[in-house]
């Protein structure tokens, strides 16, 4: 097993995936879900592998090259794992829709160009996988017409705009050192000057801050999660904005190194101040935005950046825990921003597209596998102790506080309140309170949706209760950086400056929970009653439903709305419509008269022959 | 010893708390010039409590309330209480502060499941305040975890004990005095019960709790009042040597801050969430830069 025939499968299972579809689409489904599930048993077995292979020696007279490592590895398993999932669970969610032979080569193609990413060798083949991706992208953002167009050409111009900055960056590489090769640049790169790892970190930091949407490059996110469609969603948020962390690890700790990359600058502004200050104030504004929305995917999409903030400030420290802590919360990220997803596209599914967090509610009873979805997601999502979420942000924080940046350790902090309180409007209002009448008969979700958020769902307390068992791959990867390794044990992690122990934490709560209950339990029976059957001092509650939702927050929200634009974007688009202005203005110069054109030779001639007359530069 | 511990400090929590719970009311009928309750009343409602029937609404409405009493119950456990303190060494200050939303959580997944309006404003209310007291809470922990550099504890109260408490000494007494401010909307008393508001909302998140619910639900509370407490007299008086002196400075802390506070009127929720993010905060921000620029 190697990753050039993993690659090979992976791009073949996509095309046949698409030839089938013509056939038939039951055979298509099948064997979607069979490529898929295929791609994760390989990766299974390339654990622990370190390698690099060629596969092609003369693109442009340089040799493609694909290598494998425990951070490729790491990568590439949460990229297969979380595209099964969503492959899976498409296929309800995609059945009555059309163009969907397209929908699931698109799907497949990106999880393969991810893939591809991660197991590049090379900066040329990186930068072609990157391109692969963001193409599919971009197609799947749009894929359902309308608003989305909008949202997936605004994702497709920042994201070329990165890929532009990337490409400068390969090729003065290339010109500097003649070669491509990541293990030999990261060789030579050691003896370079500091101006030119600054000159480098920018423009690689440019491309991969669009891609993970660091703030004020975050503006394509919002409305690309919103537009493109659900199960896809899960997997934009889930790994595929998260090649940004993968390259900015590649760039930050591969290819220049730690120490180099952390001190590059000078006095406080350095690379390491500004990128963490970057992920601070990622962490806040997008939270408290978050905050406003009334579109479940939109909350979400907020989250995904503000979440996004907390990768940036652990991989910006460069100690052992905090990169661990970085690259742990990217794993944990995507596995409850997946779940969540899923779980807004289970009742968008059978609410029939209804995703208004002001007009839904209390679907608790009709869907309880997509409100234990939406339960433990949110749990995740702020860092409830005994979720995967905790763990990661512990490392960061421990960080923040004992390398003395109580502020950052602030703006972390209270992004979490911040968090508390709009995830518990998104679960109020999707499941919990009163069940609007038009809502009585709804179906619980079809099987082939629980089954990936009950395995989301497990997964999210299996790494709060045992966070050992991705903290020692993690650590292998911190070791290949040239860190010291963590002492992680299967229930924590044990440091000199305080221990975390998971397993404490969840015997207590286990033992807690069962003396209340028994309480509870051994006091006087209580009676089950309707919702209806609720007091209301005298007033009386209406009889059509009457569920507090809208303006949720209301009296905060008038404190914060005005503070809470987002100036960037709205700055960016008055940028693209002053673009589109002068560009329209200079096409009216292209009249298509012949006459016109030579007359235009003709007086920049003048101009030249003038200027000569005049100062005699030539 | 460990085990002994382990049971002992969380049933003395909850019968501080709820001492302090009646001690409250008989207090502020004092201060308005009435007789009150006797200081016993809360326990002897309790007992009736847990003897009466009750509704139920469904699942989720059990789960939140057993939650969140939980929660409170295995925060005692972290919190150094005299010197018993069986579970500090499992994560520090930091798993404190995540165990602590445990409470709020689950009375708001269970309040959730109520489906009764009042229930869903007294949760935004509650969730509006955490914010609110949260701001400065946060900075006043950060500065003392970076004066001490480190998170657990358990150093910061043996620290003390060495140094001299940690409101008297010159870098943290600003934020000791944030932290002072922060209390009455901690503990939930005046001015800022606005969260139950019994004439507005109709108690609000109580309000369909019944019979042994509304029992948990008291006893949440009380555990909220003693974790409150302890936790400033751990940071800022240097925690104590035996449980006794503790629970002295609790009540002394308790009392002058039921004094202050008793006078004043209900604040309205934007009212309480304004004057927070106004003095405590800047308070609090002042005693982390002092903090900051002192090392």
């Amino acid at each position: 097993m190697n990753p050039g025939l993993l690659l090979v499968s992976a791009f073949g299972g996509a095309l046949l995936t698409y030839l089938f579809g013509k056939i038939s689409s039951r055979l298509r489904d099948g064997f979607s879900v069979l490529v898929s599930l295929a791609l994760v048993v390989m990766i299974g077995f390339l654990f622990n592998k370190s390698g690099t292979e060629s596969i092609y020696f003369n693109f442009l007279g340089l040799p493609l090259i694909l290598r494998i490592n425990m951070l490729s590895w790491f990568f590439a398993a949460a990229v297969s794992a979380l595209g099964a999932l969503s492959v899976i669970f498409s296929l309800s969610y995609m059945k009555d829709q059309e163009r969907t032979d397209f929908y699931y080569l698109m799907l497949l193609l990106a999880n393969t160009s991810m893939l591809g990413i991660v197991f590049s060798g090379d900066l040329v083949s990186f930068f072609i996988f990157w391109e692969i991706m963001s193409w599919s992208t971009f197609l799947l953002i749009s894929y359902n017409r309308g608003n989305a167009l909008a949202a997936g050409m605004k994702y497709i111009i920042m994201s070329l705009i990165g890929s532009v900055c990337m490409l400068f960056g390969i090729l003065y590489l290339y010109a500097a050192y003649g070669t491509l090769n990541i293990t030999t640049l990261a060789a030579m790169m050691s003896a370079a000057s500091s101006g030119r790892f600054l000159f480098l970190l920018i423009l690689f930091g440019i491309a991969f801050a669009i891609k993970n949407a660091v703030m004020p490059l975050h503006t394509w996110l919002p409305d690309a999660y919103t537009e493109a469609p659900s199960p896809f969603t899960a997997v934009l948020s889930g790994m595929l904005t998260r090649m940004g962390i993968y390259g900015f690890l590649l760039i930050m700790y591969v290819i220049v190194g730690a120490t180099h990359s952390l001190s590059t600058g000078s006095g406080w502004i350095t690379y390491h101040h500004i990128l963490s200050w970057l992920g601070a104030v990622t962490i806040v504004i997008p939270t408290f935005i978050a905050m406003l929305q009334n579109d479940a995917k939109k909350l979400l999409a907020w989250h995904g950046i503000g979440q996004g903030g907390y990768m940036i400030l652990g991989i910006s420290f460069g100690t052992n825990l905090a990169l661990a802590g970085g690259i742990f919360h990217t794993l944990n990220h995507a596995i409850y921003i997946v779940l969540l997803f899923m779980s807004v596209a289970a009742v968008e599914y059978r609410t029939g597209g209804e995703r208004d967090l002001n007009s839904l509610g209390g679907l608790i009873k009709k869907m309880p596998v997509a409100f234990l979805g939406g339960l433990l997601g949110i749990c995740g999502l702020i860092g409830m102790p005994l979720t995967n979420g905790f763990v990661s942000k512990w490392l960061i924080y421990k960080t923040l506080i004992l390398e003395g940046s109580p502020f950052l350790a602030f703006a972390a902090l209270i992004g979490t309140w911040g968090t508390v309180l709009s995830v518990y409007k998104f679960l109020h209002n999707l499941f919990l309170g009163q069940l609007p009448e038009k809502y009585k008969d709804i179906k619980r979700s079809p099987f082939s949706m629980q089954l990936p958020i009950v395995i989301l769902s497990f997964t999210i307390l299996l790494f709060g209760v045992l966070p050992g068992i991705p903290l020692r791959v993690i650590n292998a990867i911190g070791v290949s950086f040239g860190f010291k390794s963590l002492s992680v044990n299967l229930y924590g992690i044990a440091t000199e400056t305080g221990a975390l122990n998971t397993i404490n934490l969840f015997a207590a709560i286990l033992v807690f929970y069962a003396i209340v209950w028994f309480v509870l339990r051994v006091s006087p029976r209580f009676t089950s009653v309707s919702q209806e059957d609720t007091y209301a001092a005298g007033a009386g509650i209406p009889r059509d439903k009457y569920h507090f939702t809208v303006d949720f927050y209301n009296p905060l929200y008038r404190m914060i709305k005005p503070y809470l634009k987002d100036y960037v974007d709205i700055f960016y688009t008055k940028l693209a419509g002053w673009t589109q202005n002068v560009c329209g203005n200079v096409r009216r110069v292209y009249t298509g008269f012949v006459g016109h054109y030579i007359l235009y030779i003709v007086l920049f001639l003048a101009v030249l022959i003038f200027i000569q007359i005049k100062w005699s530069l030539w | 010893m460990q085990i002994v511990e382990i049971i002992l400090s969380p049933l003395l929590a909850v019968i501080i708390g709820i001492f302090f719970l009646g001690l409250s009311r008989k207090i502020m009928a004092r201060i308005q010039w009435r007789y009150g309750p006797p200081i016993t009343q809360p326990f002897i409602d309790l007992i009736r409590l847990f003897s009466q029937r009750s509704v139920s609404h469904g699942h989720l409405f059990n789960f939140g309330i057993i939650l969140s009493v939980a929660g409170s119950l295995m925060v005692v456990l972290f919190i150094p209480f005299g010197q018993m303190h069986p579970m500090s060494g499992s994560g520090g200050l930091l798993v404190i502060l995540y165990i602590m939303l445990l409470a709020p959580l689950g009375l708001a997944l269970s309040g959730g499941e109520a489906a009764n309006p009042n229930t869903s404003i007294g949760i935004s209310r509650q969730l509006i305040l955490a914010l609110g007291y949260e701001v400065p809470l946060l900075l006043v922990l950060l500065a003392v975890m970076t004066h001490y550099q480190t998170i657990s504890i358990v150093q910061i109260v043996s620290e003390q004990q060495s140094t001299g408490w940690a409101l008297f000494s010159s870098p943290l007494f600003v934020s000791g005095i944030a932290y002072f401010l922060i209390i009455p909307a901690i503990l939930g008393m005046r001015p800022f019960e606005i969260i139950q508001a019994p004439q507005e909302i109709s108690s609000g998140p109580m309000v369909e709790y019944g019979g042994p619910f509304l029992a948990l639900a008291t006893i949440q509370h009380a555990l909220n009042i003693f974790i409150g407490l302890a936790l400033f007299v751990n940071l800022f008086l240097s925690g104590a040597g035996n449980p006794l002196i503790f629970f002295l400075k609790m009540l002394i802390v308790f009392v002058l801050g039921l004094i202050i506070n008793a006078v004043y009127p209900r604040l309205r929720i934007e009212q309480a969430v304004q004057y927070l993010w106004r003095w405590p905060t800047l308070v609090a921000l002042i005693g982390l830069v002092v903090v900051m620029v002192v090392r």
